[in-house]
């Protein structure tokens, strides 16, 4: 499933993504997973200008995964609840639907 | 294996547990000699040989640190800052937590012990303020006694100038 993922996933859309997380809390294993997935090469290189940043704290707060795109957009992930894959997905589809936006409007431009 | 992770953590007074997200080699290969140069080393480990040996040593409140794929960063010194400095160029290694000199210390707890002068300023420190409050307490205790000598020298000298007038000078 991960490899899959890893294939498809283009993180041409996305300005930045923060991870934020409590190592000594027992809900972070996915929110750490998906930072794993994130620095898989093959998703790096589809954009080297996104920053993505680990920010470890210690005060009990719940694991955050909070995605900021190139247009302005948020997306906002609660890692505590949610599995590795339901993140990549969500993070995917939203990259493949800005993708498909960009491209008809870039068709739209040169017809 | 087991053996080896008791051997690296028996002779360490600081044990940092970092999340290792994939890097080319050779960035690995530079973080292990920047780190090296300090006299740290980079040990990876498997969670599952790593966590009994935790569970029964004096590291076990690390033990939540060890899912997905650890690193950790092994010296028998405690070089907090110089491997904060090497750490913060690379991205893709993120420190957990760190146990230093048998004290379990969050990332902020690192980045505080880094801060912090080495012993002999520290020690310097504390003598100087423990110093200077006895020296206060010294300097109060002759204020009384030093104001009254003034007191009286004073005293002397004004019935000195008026007996003085009265007295023929000798000879």
């Amino acid at each position: 499933k991960k490899m899959a993922f890893k294939m498809s996933m283009a993180l041409r859309p996305v300005k930045s993504i923060v991870v934020r997380f409590c190592p000594f809390e027992p809900n972070v294993e996915s929110t750490r997973k998906f930072l794993q997935c994130i620095y898989h090469k093959k998703i790096q290189a589809t954009n080297t200008n996104c920053e993505v940043t680990a920010d470890v704290r210690h005060d009990g707060s719940e694991p955050v995964v909070d995605v900021t795109f190139a247009d302005g957009d948020r997306l906002i992930m609660k890692g505590a609840n949610l599995t590795t894959g339901e993140m990549l997905r969500a993070l995917e589809s939203r990259c493949n639907a800005k993708d498909l936006k960009e491209e008809q409007k870039n068709k739209k431009k040169n017809p | 294996l087991r053996r080896q992770v008791q051997e690296a953590l028996r002779g360490s007074r600081m044990v940092a547990v970092c999340q290792y997200n994939s890097m080319p080699d050779e960035d690995l290969v530079t973080l292990r000699h920047y780190l090296r140069k300090h006299n740290i080393h980079v040990k990876f480990v498997l969670n599952e040989v790593v966590r009994p040996v935790l569970a029964q040593s004096k590291y076990r409140n690390l033990l939540p640190l060890f899912v997905c794929r650890n690193v950790l960063l092994v010296s028998p010194e405690t070089r907090a800052r110089e491997m904060l400095r090497v750490l913060k160029g690379v991205p893709q290694v993120n420190l957990l937590g760190a146990c230093i000199d048998d004290t379990i210390l969050s990332r902020q707890g690192v980045e505080s012990f880094a801060r912090l002068p080495p012993l002999e300023v520290s020690q310097g420190q504390t003598v100087a303020a423990l110093s200077l409050l006895s020296s206060q307490t010294s300097s109060l205790l002759q204020r009384g006694p030093a104001h009254l000598t003034v007191l009286l020298d004073a005293h002397i000298r004004r019935l000195q100038d008026a007996a003085g007038p009265t007295e023929p000078p000798p000879g």
